[in-house]
């Protein structure tokens, strides 16, 4: 028995050691992946991007805004003037929190009757979590700290009667009341379907290629670019079907409101789409065989995934490892999904992300094209 | 005829060839048009960044009014699931070392005179391997006594009518927890994530290697001349575990590496037995991933069949989410992974630091997951043949 065992894995070894471009990705795809995955998970969501209103500008409202920013979780990115300006901002998901203060801050302080107003982007669960906690807390210590400092300064407990001096009030848009789930279906039917739309085509030329069927195409007056497109169109209606039944579980099934545009929303998944199956085919041609195609689908997923933010928010990652998320198309439709399901906005708020993806189609196409047509000759 | 024209003729005979493909396999057509169903509801019920109910352990050394009020509270806040009760903080650790308990509550003996005089102290700790655990614990833990804390102080100034009372209140709250973090006391990301992460990578490599194996000799052909000499299924699938088995090592040999000295995350248990149980890790991963390739009929359902498992992986095994707070149900899907096991083991080892005796549970079921993987693998194997 051994002796036969011993014959298997001698082929096994050279047949490996001969695909020496298989090996080098199999030896060197984990420690990429651990470098950028090691360095974009973040649990701590901290320096939410904060755009502030401060309609009082006084000492007080200032150090107020001072603790939020010292507990590290709020970074002030923008200062707007008044309430509907800070609900736009959160709206085009340029900062995911808002602080309204009102005007004679001070004033109300001393009385013992003054609002804030905390405004959290609910259309992404770690950043709703993170800052209603945080924002209650900072409040609950600025209440305690004003409330001692008049108690020990009047020496008296008449001023018990407005225990809490300094009320944050806060509202989580969108989602209310923090719902798991509303957070979850709009990232997830994104995500599901980028790994769906990359694994559909990213066989698509290697395997033809595999079997020897593509000299027959190759004799045909077809070209790259008409070939590469007449791979993606059919999966396209696979892809559409797939977003179709996420959709009609999300909302029929777990009670997730679709706040846009519906049709809006499909025109858009239909460009996603396209962008995803680009990305598996472009996989399709670099890869010399089915098995490396296979080694780089689960790199693009694994990473794209985390790198995407839909588990994590981006804001939260460094720099560079934001740069290497922006290679997947999830990036961009994660804003879109959750901007049109949850957010309710429009094409306004959504023009970068949606210019982006226009851009990633025809870059990646001309790239598989191109590969393509280098590995002819 | 202009080129347009013919262009697209030319590209609409390519699309009828590929939609003839696609139809013609019913079976991967199925499989594309279910799985994103499938994993929808999977992930939806098992994803919750909020972190209820977790497994508590109780020492209550005052045992009187004050100390099982302060229980109830935290029971009622369904953050805490008092599981276990101990008599000492010691039994409470070794409960969190060997994975029973992720939290503990220690209230020390005169509890109710120490709160009515302003100085009650309670001791919270938390398993630190477990980054949601401790968040949500922690949150819980603070919230809860800070309620509790100003329940009682508007009591007591009801009662006294005075202020001098809430100034003894404001200053020092009538109870205050102190909360340690077992193993990660700074709560360093990394520590959190960096074992889970590991795993993580090398099952999805080793399960992609192994996956197209035996699926891939069958699709080019090749797989004729091996049924051509004397080897048999289970020899075959065996010599077809080694050398991926090397590379793989390599793999996690390097990651480690740079784990340990680029991340700086410590390796507090012994490394002889990561080494040993990370060996039994990759065989499982290995194990089904020839299962995987033997069922296939195709490379492409295979690799169909790694990417979900992969997402599977990522948010059923415990390494973001935590499976305390996961249905039943899909808890038990969870466990067709072997990184939800290996995931106790690699933070019992890396973070905790404790022996194996600690794991054999763990360490058992990726032993049975192995030998049972390897025997569908090889019957399968066996039946396609026929």
């Amino acid at each position: 028995m051994l002796q036969r065992v011993l014959a298997i894995v001698q082929k096994e070894f050279s047949q490996a050691l001969r695909d020496r471009v298989t090996l080098v990705i199999m030896l060197t795809m984990p420690l990429l992946q651990l470098i950028l995955l090691g360095y974009a998970i973040n649990m701590n969501v901290r320096h939410i991007p904060t755009v502030v209103a401060d309609q009082s500008l006084d000492q007080t409202s200032r150090n107020y805004l001072h603790a939020m920013v010292n507990s590290e979780y709020f970074d002030i990115a923008a200062t707007a003037p008044d309430q509907a300006a800070v609900i736009q901002a959160i709206d085009a998901g340029r900062q995911q929190v808002g602080i309204v203060i009102p005007p004679d801050f001070a004033e109300h302080v001393k009385r013992g009757d003054a609002q804030v107003l905390v405004l959290v982007d609910g259309a992404d669960m770690f950043t709703s979590i993170s800052a209603s906690t945080a924002a209650d807390i900072i409040g609950q210590a600025q209440s305690i700290a004003v409330i001692s400092d008049r108690v020990t300064r009047s020496g008296s407990g008449a001023s018990l009667s407005s225990l809490p001096a300094l009320n944050a009030h806060l509202r989580v848009l969108y989602n209310p009341d923090m719902l798991t789930l509303w957070f979850i279906i709009p990232g997830m039917a994104a995500m599901l379907l980028q790994t769906q739309t990359i694994v559909l085509t990213a066989v698509a030329v290697v395997k033809e290629r595999e079997v020897g069927t593509i000299e027959q195409i190759l004799v045909t007056p077809i070209r790259p670019i008409e070939l590469m497109i007449g791979k993606v169109v059919p999966y396209m209606v696979i892809a559409l079907v797939n977003m179709l039944s996420i959709i009609a579980i999300g909302v029929f099934w777990f009670h997730v409101p679709f706040q846009g545009s519906f049709w809006l929303f499909i025109g858009l998944t239909f460009v996603y789409i396209f962008s995803g199956l680009g990305l598996g085919l472009l996989i399709s041609t670099v890869s010399q065989n089915q098995r490396q195609a296979q080694q780089l689908i689960m790199l693009f997923m694994m990473v794209g995934m985390v790198l995407g933010g839909f588990v994590f928010p981006r804001y939260t990652m460094p720099a560079a490892i934001r740069l290497v998320g922006n290679l997947f198309p999830l990036t961009y439709f994660v804003p879109i999904s959750r901007g049109i399901i949850t957010k309710g906005v429009g094409l306004a708020q959504l023009g970068s992300d949606v210019l982006s993806l226009l851009v990633y189609i025809v870059v990646v196409m001309f790239l598989a094209a191109r590969t393509f047509r280098k590995r002819l000759d | 005829m202009t080129s347009m024209t013919r262009s697209f003729q030319r590209f609409s005979a390519l699309l009828y060839k590929e939609m003839v493909q696609i139809l013609r396999d019913r079976r991967t057509l199925m499989l594309f048009f279910l799985l994103p169903v499938i994993e929808l509801f999977l992930f939806a019920y098992a994803v919750s960044l909020n972190v209820y109910h977790l497994p508590t352990a109780l020492v209550d050394q005052s045992m009187d009014v004050r100390s099982r009020d302060f229980v109830d509270a935290l029971v009622k806040s369904n953050y805490f699931d008092i599981t276990q009760t101990y008599q000492n903080e010691q039994q409470v650790i070794q409960a969190i070392d060997a994975g029973e308990v992720k939290a503990g509550v220690i209230i020390p003996p005169n509890f109710a005179e120490d709160v009515n005089s302003g100085q009650g102290n309670v001791l919270i700790l938390l398993d630190g391997s477990d980054s949601f655990s401790v968040q949500s614990g922690y949150n819980g833990a603070s919230a809860i006594t800070q309620a509790y804390s100003i329940n009682l102080t508007t009591q007591a100034v009801k009662k006294s009518g005075g202020g001098a009372v809430l100034l003894a209140g404001v200053n020092n709250t009538p109870i205050t927890t102190a909360t340690r973090v077992l193993y990660n006391p700074d709560l360093r990301d990394l520590v959190f994530l960096l074992p889970g992460l590991i795993a993580l990578i090398i099952q999805n490599i080793i399960v992609a290697h192994s996956a197209m194996a035996v699926v891939r000799e069958r699709e080019v052909g090749t797989f004729e001349q091996i049924l051509a000499t004397p080897a048999r299924p289970i020899e075959m699938i065996l010599s077809k575990l080694i050398p991926g088995m090397l590379v793989v090592m390599v793999d996690m040999a390097f990651i480690l590496t740079l784990g340990v000295f680029w991340f700086n995350v410590p390796i507090n248990g012994s490394i002889v037995a990561l080494v040993v149980w990370s060996l039994l890790f990759i065989v499982s991963g290995m194990a089904l991933g020839l299962l995987i390739s033997s069922v296939s009929k195709t490379q492409r359902q295979a690799q169909q069949i790694t990417a979900v498992l992969n997402m599977f992986t990522l948010l059923l095994s415990g390494f973001i989410y935590s499976r305390s707070s996961m249905p039943v149900w899909t808890q038990i899907v969870g466990d067709i992974i072997p990184l939800t096991f290996y995931l106790k083991i690699i933070r019992g080892i890396i973070t905790k630091g404790v022996g194996s005796a600690y794991l054999t549970s763990d360490i058992l079921a990726l032993v049975i997951y192995s030998v049972v993987a390897l025997v569908f693998a090889a019957a399968v194997f066996k039946k396609r043949l026929d």
